[in-house]
């Protein structure tokens, strides 16, 4: 599906993602949605998570403009810090911490506490929302639908066809359920 | 100011009162149930619906909208418990007084639902608190939570309360005391410096 007009996406390298942030904010893109990332770390070529930015354009009423800004990380290296050009990333960074494991330099949200959970219950290990990330409860338990996506009889089989596995699900390594 | 609440107790007439009498008293338990709403998902909505004029459970003396979990004889849990509301789940049903009852609504309060296998989901509300009836369905529809308040009080119907049973049945999994339970007065927090940043 085609972006309307008014959304603009745009592909920053890493080193330029806080320059990038600060120069979409001084070009009148004043108002932060949201941050986040997604899991690419299959991704054929320059595996690594995707920072996506989402800001606004609303000083023409009627017009709003809208921009994802958006970097490619690789795993294990921090992400510079925005809470220095929108106070209110501080939320969306720790989300993203906690979520995807990965860390923001520089961050400061006023605290002095550093990046820590937000959302996770106390005491919670890993990082939920990477796709490497194995569910608890289908390790322990099976799947209770009759089918598993793509079993259907209806679905016809086309062969050579690797069967979808989901991330989260555990492999066959962990033994049967 | 902590106020510690006593086990829970009948008097010793109620105790001791023949089977007509008790009949009555519960009879008048059953038809008086104030309830809180532990609202959490979607179900809450359903639940709502339950308490407005086409459903209308206060003919069956449900009395919704408790001002608090202290003043509340019955809960229903209708939404996806997750793990970090779970304490607080336990800590408002901790709340009320004795006799208490608890309804699950909805598959997610029940079982974890369509979240089943999610990190952050509860596998059934029962993990924290007792359950006394369930109500399936995906969200269940207003004339299911009739139906489950009509099996509540089927089952008040058939209580015998006495002093022992009733610390059997509810004192057996206390956590804490209702004093432990109060929290002080908030403070107003001190004010930090307008330091920087955007947005």
């Amino acid at each position: 599906m085609a972006d309307p007009d008014s959304v603009t996406r745009r592909e920053v390298p890493l080193a330029e993602w806080a320059a990038a942030v600060t120069e979409a904010r001084d070009a009148a893109y004043t108002f932060f949605d949201w941050l986040t990332a997604v899991d690419q770390t299959d991704a054929a070529e320059d595996a690594g998570f995707d920072i996506v930015c989402h800001l606004m354009d609303v000083s023409t009423p009627g017009a709003l403009r809208r921009l994802v800004l958006r970097t490619r990380v690789p795993d294990g290296v921090a992400v510079p810090s925005i809470t220095g050009v929108f106070k209110g990333a501080a939320w969306h960074e720790r989300e993203t911490h906690e979520m995807f494991g990965i860390a923001f330099d520089g961050f400061d949200d006023g605290t002095g506490l550093g990046l820590r959970p937000l959302l996770l219950p106390d005491g919670f290990e890993g990082t939920p929302l990477r796709k490497s990330f194995v569910l608890a409860a289908r390790a322990s338990k099976a799947w209770p639908g009759a089918k598993e996506p793509g079993e259907s009889e209806h679905t016809r089989t086309t062969g050579g066809r690797r069967r979808v596995q989901a991330p989260g699900v555990p492999g066959p390594e962990w033994g049967p359920r | 100011m902590a106020v510690d609440l006593p086990l829970p107790r009948v008097g010793p007439a109620a105790d001791l009162a023949p089977q007509p009498i008790k009949v009555v008293l519960n009879w008048g338990r059953r038809y008086s149930l104030w309830v809180f709403n532990f609202g959490l998902a979607c179900c809450a909505i359903e639940f709502i619906a339950a308490s407005m004029a086409r459903h209308d459970f206060m003919r069956l003396g449900v009395i919704p909208f408790a001002p608090g979990p202290r003043q509340a004889d019955l809960m229903v849990v209708s939404g996806t418990v997750t793990d970090k509301m779970a304490p607080a789940v336990r800590r408002l049903y901790d709340q009320m007084p004795e006799p208490k009852y608890v309804i699950s609504f909805g598959a997610c309060s029940n079982s974890g639902g369509p979240y089943w296998d999610s990190y952050s989901v509860t596998k059934g509300v029962d993990t924290v608190i007792p359950v006394d009836v369930y109500v399936p369905g995906c969200p269940p529809r207003p004339e299911a939570l009739l139906q489950g308040i009509l099996r509540l009080q089927e089952k008040i119907a058939a209580e015998s309360l006495s002093t022992k049973g009733i610390r059997a049945k509810y004192a057996g999994h206390r956590l804490a005391s209702a004093g432990e339970l109060t929290r002080g007065l908030v403070r107003k927090p001190a004010k930090q410096d307008e330091a920087g940043g955007h947005g």
